[in-house]
């Protein structure tokens, strides 16, 4: 018989949330499945729910036609349910390899057969184009990185039904593309796939059929993907039709003092003769591959690495950025993080607190004492302008969904109110709707005369909001693109700028 | 919110259900033996000895709120009720200028091992552990140099026999007189609690000390100085556990060398049973008062009824740990599941 997986009324509510409500979903051997849904839907939660990380309140789950739920994921593994999850789960110490085969390691005599493993991890990334040395810990790595490590480890265990949460967040089309080949080839030898994507044209691309979830409803089951249009899709997530924003082009005056200058910079990460310019109210994005370095030099310019020559200046004046702490109270230059889990957020704080821990001495009265009041009302401000998905604001920021989470690593730095902003993959696993208001915050804020650096992987992103683009190879800028905000001529431009032929 | 949310938020909040188990195994105990309900024998001295281990299960929460922990708190407490007894005996320092030179020299150790761990990158559990034993040997050589063969500082402050023996019954308004129950030790305890608990629930710095404790790395890249306030912790820590030495000195009526041996069990056992998490983030100040008692009152309860200090020991730690299991290792499972995975 072939594969086949079927989840039929499922039902979990956490406090104050009904997280899934009688859900159904089938996903059948040699067929990719589309769950899709806005931030907090329930998509994760449903497949957690699958793989035994959470108990259902009610319904069945029948895998082969075996009717029962998976006590434990490891029992999920067993069944033959290899599963990606949204927020990275990699033993940060361990090496690459042994984090591929964590799950199953190959053995000869009871003893890690290292060989053979190395093989096995190696097999496992070569499918994915992905080429690094084995031996590295997964600390080391970027999170887009850490991402096709973790698609790695779903693949080596051979599994016929892979449900991948968000697998393409933080890779770039590159990447995205080698992927889609591997999943193409499971699916033509039987195995069942589910797909969750913000990205549409990511799930048009290569899914079948289609479940959406809307605040924990299914409200389109199991659909055959090509009877629906893309904005039909939207509309069934968000519940009521969204009309397309048009993309308006903005002007820059570039004839005063830049705000942000770099010349020449060579990094101690190996960046060579990085020079640009950032003038007030810009938004300038930088593009480039996964390893090609642009986080990397953010961080630099932040002093979290050593710029080792060339000079960095701030309205003209030369400076040296020693610390992040400087960064933001002296040069007040604000950083979001494209790690949200390990660098953005404080999982055991409230919403409220996660916002209001940037404009603390904004919000003091005296005595050094908080006013909550104060805290409240900004907290309040960004939760609801970036429609963020919470019980209240003093929901834990740890039981947030991950697109959720995201907008609260983001609204800090939002409400922060710096001259400067570098902003690192600011809507991964951010729904369409949000992503439409983030935009518009950005060039609100940029319009008000805050200079922005958008470091994004998301291409129809970059050029929907993005003044110019700085294309970036191998550390190295190869192109400055001026955006004329026609998607067309500058994807192509960006392209050449990164496979030059 | 409804009214069930209000009835379902209160009874899973740790301390009320810590409140209703410390009072009702006060009532049994009191009801099989009613010795237990006596106020100059048991409730007072309970009183007093809670007094000083809240505060040394303050000095731990500090640590434990930047995610640290303080191994060496019983030693700090011991320097420092050295440092208050030999200004006592030596310099005959009324009682406050003594008490402040011993909270100067705990919050100095304190200061110290925040610099060292700071600075060294070693990881807290070492450093304090390093502490306590030299610590540990300074204070033995200071006793035996100074003191002699008595070894230990005898020199009673004016005011002191006020502060170990009364209650607030010596003070009436109206009338009206405090109970005799209330041990004048409770006093420091009580503005302890109230400064701790300010500064953590309500100041900018207190939050800066949690957000470190609750991610590193999310508070340096939020321009929080973490090094500083990793010191900081751990100065307050210093201070608290000099608080906690100088009150039990008073309470023993003599400074000496045994001060804060017995501290550093209970000075986890108050916070955590209280519901401070141990890896850092979030604290619970009046937590650890109800925690102290609960201890305190399980210990004091199965010696009155004449238990042997073995069994008594070891019936101890099964109801904490039974304890421990409901509320904090539940607690601290799903907020490790958090971290996890979302
Ligand atoms: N452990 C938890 N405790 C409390 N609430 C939770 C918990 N996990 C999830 N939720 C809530 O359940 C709802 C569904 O969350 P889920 O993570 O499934 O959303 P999602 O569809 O995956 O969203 P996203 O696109 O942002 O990843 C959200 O409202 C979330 O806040
Ligand atoms: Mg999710």
């Amino acid at each position: 018989m072939s594969t086949e997986l079927r989840v039929e009324k499922v039902s979990k509510s956490f406090p104050g949330v009904n997280a899934l409500n009688e859900v159904n979903l089938t996903l059948k051997g040699g067929s990719v499945h589309a769950l899709l849904g806005e931030n907090g839907a329930g998509k994760s939660t449903l497949i957690k729910i699958i793989t035994g990380v959470y108990r259902a309140d009610s319904g069945s789950l029948k895998t082969n036609g075996e009717e029962k739920f998976f006590e434990s994921p490891v029992e999920a593994t067993h069944a033959g349910i290899a599963v990606v999850h949204q927020e990275r789960n990699l033993i940060p110490e361990f090496s690459i390899e042994e984090n591929i085969t964590l799950h199953n390691p190959p053995t000869r005599l009871g003893i890690v057969d290292q060989s053979e493993r190395t093989r096995m991890a190696k097999e496992a990334l070569q499918t994915l184009g992905f080429e690094i040395d084995l031996q590295e810990r997964v600390k080391n790595l970027s999170v887009a990185q850490m991402q096709l490590v973790e698609i790695a480890k779903a693949l080596v265990t051979h599994a016929k039904i892979i449900l991948l949460d968000e697998p393409t967040a933080s890779i770039t089309n590159a990447e995205t593309v080698k992927l889609f080949k591997v999943i193409k080839n499971l699916k033509d030898s039987g195995s069942a796939i589910l797909f969750v994507s913000h990205k549409l044209e990511e799930v048009y691309e290569i899914c079948d059929t289609v479940t959406v979830l809307r605040d924990g409803e299914s409200i389109l089951q199991s659909q055959p993907l090509e009877n629906y249009k893309q904005s039909e899709v939207v509309d069934a997530m968000v519940g009521r039709h969204l009309t397309d924003r048009k993309v308006e082009l903005r002007e820059v005056n570039r004839n005063v003092m830049p705000v942000l200058e770099l010349v020449d910079v060579q990094t101690a990460l190996g960046h060579e003769k990085i020079s640009f310019s950032l003038y007030p109210g810009e938004i300038l994005g930088m593009y480039g591959l996964v390893g090609a370095g642009r986080s990397e030099l953010a961080r630099s310019v932040l002093g979290l690495h050593k710029i080792t020559s060339g000079e960095v200046k701030l309205n003209g004046q030369v400076v040296h950025i020693k610390t992040l702490r400087d960064a933001l109270h002296i040069h007040h230059i604000g950083y979001v993080t494209e790690n949200r889990k390990e660098e953005g957020l404080f999982l055991t704080f409230p919403v409220r607190k996660n916002i209001s821990i940037t404009v603390l001495s904004r919000i003091l009265q005296k005595l050094g004492i908080i006013s909550f009041q104060k805290e409240d009302a900004i907290s309040s401000k960004y939760v609801e302008r970036l429609g963020i998905k919470v019980v209240d604001n003093n929901q834990l920021a740890g039981t947030l969904s991950g697109g959720n989470q995201q907008k609260v690593s983001v609204a800090k730095w939002l409400a922060a109110e710096t001259n400067i902003l570098i902003i690192d993959e600011p809507t991964v696993g951010v729904d369409v709707r949000t992503k439409a208001s983030f935009h518009e915050l950005i060039i609100e804020l940029a319009n008000t005369g805050l200079s922005i650096i958008l470091i994004s992987s998301d291409l129809p992103e970059m050029i929907t909001i993005a003044d110019r683009i700085l294309v970036m190879r191998d550390y190295e800028l190869v192109d400055n693109i001026h955006n004329i905000k026609d998607y067309p001529t500058i994807s192509r431009a960006v392209m050449t700028a990164i496979h030059p032929v | 919110m409804s009214t069930v949310l209000i009835m379902r938020r209160i009874v899973s909040d740790q301390r009320v259900v810590l409140t209703t188990l410390t009072v009702g195994l006060f009532i049994y105990f009191g009801l099989k033996n009613s010795a237990f309900f006596s106020t100059d024998f048991v409730i007072y001295p309970l009183l007093r000895d809670g007094a000083v281990l809240t505060v040394i299960g303050l000095a731990q929460l500090c640590a434990l709120s930047v995610g640290h922990l303080n191994l060496a708190v019983g030693r700090m407490a011991a320097v420092a009720a050295l440092a208050s007894g030999a200004a006592y005996q030596y310099w005959h320092l009324s009682l406050i200028p003594g008490l402040l030179i011993g909270l100067c020299v705990g919050g100095a150790l304190g200061f110290v091992a925040g610099l060292i761990i700071v600075k060294s990158q070693v990881n807290a559990f070492i450093v304090t552990l390093a502490m306590d034993f030299a610590l540990l040997g300074f204070v033995t050589f200071v006793y035996v140099t100074f003191t002699g063969a008595t070894a230990a500082f005898i020199t009673k402050p004016k005011g002191m026999e006020f502060w170990r023996n009364t209650s607030l019954h010596q003070y009436c308004i109206g009338g009206v007189c405090g109970p005799k129950v209330f041990p004048m030790m409770l006093v420091p305890a009580i503005v302890a609690l109230i400064l701790v608990g300010f500064l953590y629930a309500k100041t900018r710095l207190g939050r800066e000390l949690l957000s470190t404790g609750s991610n590193l790395r999310a508070a340096k890249l939020s321009g929080i100085p973490v090094d500083y306030r990793v010191i900081m912790a751990h100065t307050f820590s210093g201070l608290l556990a000099a608080l906690a030495g100088v009150m039990l000195a008073f309470t023993n009526g003599s400074f000496t060398a045994s001060i804060g041996s017995q501290f550093m069990l209970p000075s986890f056992l108050g916070p955590v049973l209280g519901g401070t998490l141990l890896v850092g983030g979030s604290v619970q100040v009046l937590g650890t008062f109800i925690g102290t008692m609960l201890t305190l009152v399980i210990r004091q309860g199965l010696s009155v009824q004449g238990i042997g200090l073995e069994t008594l020991n070891i019936a101890l730690g099964l109801v904490l740990l039974t304890a421990l299991s409901l509320g904090q290792i539940q607690k601290m499972f799903t907020t490790i599941r958090m971290r996890g995975q979302t």
